[in-house]
């Protein structure tokens, strides 16, 4: 237990040594294409702390990525609003966690758990995704809000504008790596070792005096709301916001950018999503009907032989080895 | 009249055409021990299930401290002292030993017992890093009952401690018990008359969801028809 937490550790070290030293060496189109795989990081992260630790998969996370997006969007878009950044990203965080409160309230009171669970978030995610093309008025319809100004405020007499490559990279880097800190500190200690029991049998958690259902429900609101940022984030980056970033492929991906990280790592699936969008732009860049084919098959590869993702390869060598030197 | 913790008045439950518990008196007093015993069928899961407010009894009532606990959440009937092991192990294999005990001891309102205790207790002392899933049966019938005895019970209810314990670990068992007698009530549902005969308490004899005989054990055992229709078949 406390060796494999001076593990992650470290390997949280060296990332923020890496993330440090990147600027040295890339250029400004480089750092920008870290800075949005850092952002679907941080988004595979908030996936990891409910999947993770509570064993329930949500199939419909995208739909807090972007609910959080929208409410970025049109907060910012809106002239009459002052401290636009600022509150377009409090508004993101609230209104993720908002719809994940009432949703989650009545799924995990109601005794929605496993696939079934899984099935809900599901058509929730489709539910957003519909909303967002057809509530044009105020979404944009299938073609979404374009223009959508950086992430600009003024905090202690200090002007912070992350119109620029560098600051906004530097901007991104930090907020994933505080966040994955906090959700690693969160999920180890005291909270997490219960949600593992409730994972294991919520009935006997119950019946030692614990809420299961409020502590689940507490877990997936923290989820979206982290999610709603990074979907905050994201659209300032891209100065565009559309329906498919709330829909079913990105639904898709971050369960398998988390997938392939490793379940339960927190660290794992942000590097999962930093490589997998990597080999996706390398693959797309020769034939872009390749991806989408490519990311099936390593799905369901991942599912079957390496369910714990593909840092876990490292643990199974190591115990295979153990075993061998056992058997001699 | 005081010193009633746990009271089971005129129980029935009926399941369809099934009456599966008719006209059950219980009253359980404070640090008292007793244990319920019946062939398989009786009714004896069904009544625990009632005692612990999980089933809702279709007549009659059951007050633990005056309170109507049917039909509460699980944690606010536990956060009351009532904790319960259930008939199949069931403790968090993913976790340790120790933090099976941890989580059992976060739940209750107010624990006092530390840890290490609670492990010498249910002679898990040396197994403190464990995980609960690698444990012998045995031991983790044990770790339950530490966890039961984490939360600071008024009431403990034991759905057969001893199932598919040895001989050796059945009597281990009773011996735990007899010692935690006098800290707080403890209702033993029980299969296994040795173990019963070890902890010579206040027994109730069910048969088709009725009750057949109660009173002290050897007076229970003496009885021509508790003989006939559970002890005489063994």
């Amino acid at each position: 237990m406390i060796a494999r937490d001076r593990n992650w550790l470290l390997i949280f070290a060296v990332c923020v040594v890496l993330a440090v030293l990147y600027p040295l060496f890339a250029d400004g189109y480089q750092l920008t294409v870290i800075r949005d795989a850092l952002i679907f990081g941080l988004f595979a992260a908030s996936l990891d702390f409910f999947w993770g630790r509570t064993g329930i998969l949500c199939f419909g996370h995208a739909a807090f990525f972007g609910i959080g997006g929208y409410i970025m969007a049109l907060v910012t878009l809106n002239d009459a609003i002052p401290f636009g950044s600022l509150l377009g990203i409090a508004g993101a965080i609230a209104g993720a966690a908002f719809v994940a409160a009432i949703i989650g309230y009545f799924l995990f009171f109601g005794g929605i758990r496993g696939s079934y669970f899984t099935i809900v978030t599901l058509a929730m995610g489709v539910i957003c995704q519909q909303a967002a093309i057809s509530w044009s008025s105020v979404t944009g319809g299938d073609s979404g809000l374009i223009g959508i100004p950086p992430i600009a405020f003024d905090v202690g007499g200090m002007h912070v504008d992350l119109s620029q490559d560098l600051p906004s990279y530097i901007f991104v880097a930090s907020i994933v790596a505080v966040i994955v800190l906090a959700l690693w500190s969160i999920s180890r200690g005291r909270w997490g070792t219960v949600l593992t029991a409730i994972q294991d049998n919520e009935v006997r958690a119950a019946a030692l005096g614990h809420n299961a259902p409020l502590r689940l429900l507490v877990t997936f609101v923290l989820s979206a709301a982290i999610a709603g940022l990074a979907g905050a984030l994201y659209v300032c980056m891209a100065g565009l916001v559309a329906p498919d970033l709330s829909g079913l492929l990105l639904s898709t991906e971050v369960i398998v950018w988390v997938a392939v990280g490793g379940r339960g790592t927190l660290l794992g699936p942000v590097l999962g999503a930093i490589a997998i969008q990597r080999t996706q732009q390398t693959i797309s860049s020769f034939n872009p009907s390749l991806w989408p084919l490519l990311l099936g098959c390593v799905f369901v590869v991942i599912v079957f032989v390496l369910p714990d993702g593909i840092l876990s390869i490292y643990a199974r060598l190591k115990s295979l080895f153990k075993g061998r030197r056992q058997a001699q | 009249m005081s010193d009633v913790l746990l009271r089971a008045e005129n129980v029935g439950i009926r399941f369809g055409g099934l009456q599966a518990l008719e006209a059950l008196n219980l009253t359980v007093r404070d640090k008292e021990l007793c244990c319920i015993i019946g062939p398989n069928g009786a009714g004896k899961s069904t009544f625990l299930n009632v005692l612990t407010g999980t089933l809702r009894p279709t007549s009659g009532s059951v007050r633990f401290l005056g309170h109507d606990i049917a039909g509460l959440p699980l944690h606010r009937i536990a956060r009351l002292g009532i904790a319960r092991k259930f008939q199949i192990p069931s403790v968090f294999p993913s976790l340790s030993v120790e933090d099976n005990l941890k989580v059992a001891r976060w739940g209750a309102p107010s624990p006092a017992r530390p840890i290490a205790e609670l492990m010498d207790l249910v002679s898990l002392g040396n197994r403190a890093a464990t995980l609960a899933g690698a444990l012998a049966h045995g031991q983790k019938q044990w770790l339950e009952i530490g966890m039961a005895l984490a939360i600071e019970p008024r009431l403990l209810l034991l759905d057969e401690p001893t199932a598919g314990m040895t001989p050796q670990e059945t009597m281990a068992t009773a011996e735990m018990l007899l010692r935690l007698k006098g800290e707080f009530s403890i209702v033993a549902v029980e299969h296994d008359i040795r173990f019963v005969r070890a902890l010579n308490c206040e027994t109730l004899v069910l048969h088709q969801g009725r009750r057949l005989r109660s009173g002290p054990f050897h007076e229970v055992e003496a009885d021509e028809m508790v003989r006939d229709v559970y002890l005489g078949r063994r």
